[in-house]
């Protein structure tokens, strides 16, 4: 614990300096930006920082990605306020409550209720992120080749039932298409080039970040040309700064929804909007002015810019401790550690012990750079929001194209972009969740290496894949996931429910 | 999409996604399994995509069945619908971006130099969508002159950035 403490204080003091400061502040205004314009969002300005910043030492990256992922899920909170746009899908939620204020003329006073909600929410994630990430990363060096493959399977899963709450299916097939995409290429153990049929460049494999920026940009700007033109409303911004008193009266359902954020943000490829969408929920049934959300409740705007806020930090556990991204972004900022030569995982604590705590040092740095820039320059920002979308989007395609191209300067990657892009429309269209395809490309190589590996170590026997105890707790919360999607579960558990009610009420008689 | 669309949707997709499990299950059958080196039999390269090839087949036929219990293989395909589709608003926009912008990142990007095709490309995107052919060419000079100034900006700006700053060499 104190040693853990010594080594944030260190980490802190070493990125107290005029030029981290200064890449703190433009990257996080730059966030801000990406983040309240709609068609940009933060998956796809970590990815597009990631082209920009890869040459930089890596402590330098990390942290101007960091300050661009927390200053992209805060920011779209503006255009979810000022247009009932939201400016990345993790602010969907805040449209409900944010907008309505802002049709009552309280705009200022929503858009300085979210900045405060997101800045605890992050404040409360970061103590997570510090806590858990040492003690999952201890747990995490007992995992062997059998517990990965479920980890990966449970991954899959859970991000394909979260992400898609109407279809679950959807979700899956997603996540298993986004496995397939990564066994395309050399695989790791007898570099056997799959499914390339021949070409050279398909044999390299399909890299994360082109197929990233493709189903989260290009799908993007094609969703966003297709809609009709969104409109500004007119509201004066006054005061920003919130009150106390409200912050004060609703303290409970901030708290709750930073640890909704944080653990929603922790399950892997589950990303913010989905933290804020259940943050709500949750506050909305446990209010006392139930009838006030949806129609300018600020307890439901705290509530849901907490939640996505607080998942930021929650989506970095896993990252550090597992290697196996919590939400979308996380998933670039993955990529971009490796690419710097940074190897998150099991091993993080005894390869690079300091790496979690300059983590969590960064995080806090973006939260409280994003706290003053969220309150301050509102107004002159606001115009950014006027910027039509025609003038806006060659611009971020251009920026897809060439962030795709930059990593390894090959115009396959910018095919793939394209690709990519394309199916990630039709996705959409179809209602697919994109986040468990990528996922699954992340999870692939890790997926299939131990499922060969632990079928060698146990010369094909199934049997030790399901006796091991962490094994077992992963494969029983994927079954429970599976089946409790299943209508004749649930109204099983219903029914044994009512049974065992009745049976209490018997016996108090 | 509309909701009565999704069943057909489903349908559709559900016969594809069955079709490729199997050919990704056949094609992972053709691997080679590395007998004359003497290879692990479980560490064969075409084990985890057979494995999905399957998964596949059977989420298609999951999603195939719910598809034909929603009649989704009643596609009811006619011309008028597909002209109307066609002529709608949303559809011709979003036809519009997935042209210029795959003519841009697929034919244009390696047949001009990366400047001269980024600036024709941004040019255009906002010409086609901002110029209203009716209204007479003075009138929208102010389009235009946006347009050109937006164009040599962000070509000019990126490639400064990208071959000076990143030192990239660009396509």
């Amino acid at each position: 614990m104190i040693e853990g403490i010594v080594r944030f204080g260190n980490a802190l003091l070493t990125f107290l300096n005029p030029w981290d400061l200064f890449n703190v502040l433009w990257s996080t205004q730059l966030g801000i930006i990406v983040g309240m314009l709609p068609g940009l969002t933060a998956t796809m300005g970590v990815a597009l920082m990631t082209t920009l910043t890869y040459k930089m030492a890596p402590e330098n990256a990390v942290l101007i990605l960091m300050c661009m992922y927390i200053g992209a899920i805060y920011g779209g909170s503006r255009s979810a306020i000022l247009l009932n746009i939201p400016g990345t899908p993790a602010n969907a939620a805040t449209c409900l409550d944010g907008h309505p204020l802002a049709m009552q003329g309280k705009a200022g006073e929503a858009i300085g209720l979210a900045t405060t909600g997101s800045f605890l929410g992050s404040l409360f994630g970061i103590l997570m992120l510090a806590f858990f990430t040492p003690l999952i990363g201890t747990i995490a060096l007992k995992f062997e080749s059998f517990e990965f493959f479920w980890l990966c399977v449970f991954g899959i899963i859970i991000c394909g039932n979260l992400t898609a709450p109407k279809d679950p299916l959807k979700g899956w097939i997603a996540g298993f298409f986004g496995l397939f995409i990564a066994m395309i290429g050399m695989e790791g153990m007898h570099a056997y080039a799959r499914f390339s049929f021949g070409s050279v460049e398909i044999s390299g494999g399909i890299a994360l970040i082109p197929s990233m920026v493709g189903v989260f940009g290009f799908s993007e700007i094609l969703m966003i040309m297709k809609q009709p033109k969104l409109e500004l409303i007119d509201s004066r911004i006054d005061r920003v700064f919130p009150q106390i008193s409200d912050l004060l009266r609703y303290w409970r359902t901030i708290l709750r929804s930073g640890v909704i954020g944080t653990i929603i943000g922790a399950i892997p490829g589950v990303g913010e909007d989905i933290a804020a969408w259940v943050s709500y929920d949750f506050a909305r049934r446990s209010s006392k002015e139930k009838e006030k959300f949806g129609k300018g409740s600020k307890e439901g705007l705290l509530a849901a810019e907490t939640g996505n806020n607080a998942c930021v930090p929650g989506a970095m556990i896993p990252v550090l401790s597992l290697a196996v991204p919590g939400s979308a972004p996380a998933a670039v900022l993955l990529a971009a550690m490796f690419i710097h030569g940074v190897r998150p995982g099991p091993l993080i604590m005894i390869e690079f012990p300091d790496f979690i705590y300059q983590v969590v040092a960064m995080t806090l740095l973006a939260t409280v750079a994003m706290f003053i820039l969220g309150l301050s320059m509102v107004r002159l920002l606001v115009k950014v929001l006027t910027i039509p979308r025609e003038k806006m989007m060659p611009f971020v395609f251009v920026l897809c194209t060439i962030g795709s191209y930059a990593i390894s300067s090959r115009m396959f990657d910018v095919y793939v972009m394209v690709v990519f892009g394309i199916i990630g429309y039709y996705m959409r269209v179809m209602e697919y969740p994109v986040a468990p395809t990528v996922l699954g490309i992340i999870l692939g190589d890790l997926l299939d290496k131990n499922l060969r590996r632990a079928l060698v170590l146990t010369d094909g026997a199934i049997i030790p894949f399901f006796t091991r105890p962490i094994s077992l707790v992963l494969i029983l919360f994927i079954v429970l996931t599976i089946v409790g999607r299943m209508k004749s579960f649930r109204r099983g558990v219903s029914v044994a429910g009512k049974e065992l009610k009745g049976i209490f009420r018997r016996r108090s008689y | 999409m509309q909701d009565r669309n999704m069943p057909k949707a489903d349908f559709v997709a559900a016969i594809g996604l069955t079709l490729f499990g199997l050919a990704v299950l056949v094609r992972s059958f053709e691997m080679p399994r590395f007998e004359s080196l003497g290879v692990n039999p479980y560490s064969v390269p075409g084990i985890v995509p057979g494995l999905l090839g399957v998964i596949f087949m059977i989420l298609g036929l999951i999603l195939l069945l719910r598809s034909v219990n929603k009649k989704g293989y009643k596609l009811g395909l006619d011309a008028t619908a597909v002209k109307a589709y066609l002529l709608d608003d949303s559809t011709k926009r979003f036809l519009i971006s997935l042209f210029l912008c795959v003519v841009y990142g697929i034919f244009v990007l390696r047949r001009l130099a990366y400047p001269i095709a980024t600036g024709l490309f941004v040019f255009f995107f906002i010409f086609i969508f901002e110029f209203r052919p009716r209204k007479s060419m003075a009138s929208q000079k102010r389009t235009v002159l946006t347009a050109l100034l937006e164009a040599v900006l962000v070509s000019g700006g990126v490639t400064l950035v990208f071959r000076y700053l990143f030192l990239v060499d660009l396509p």
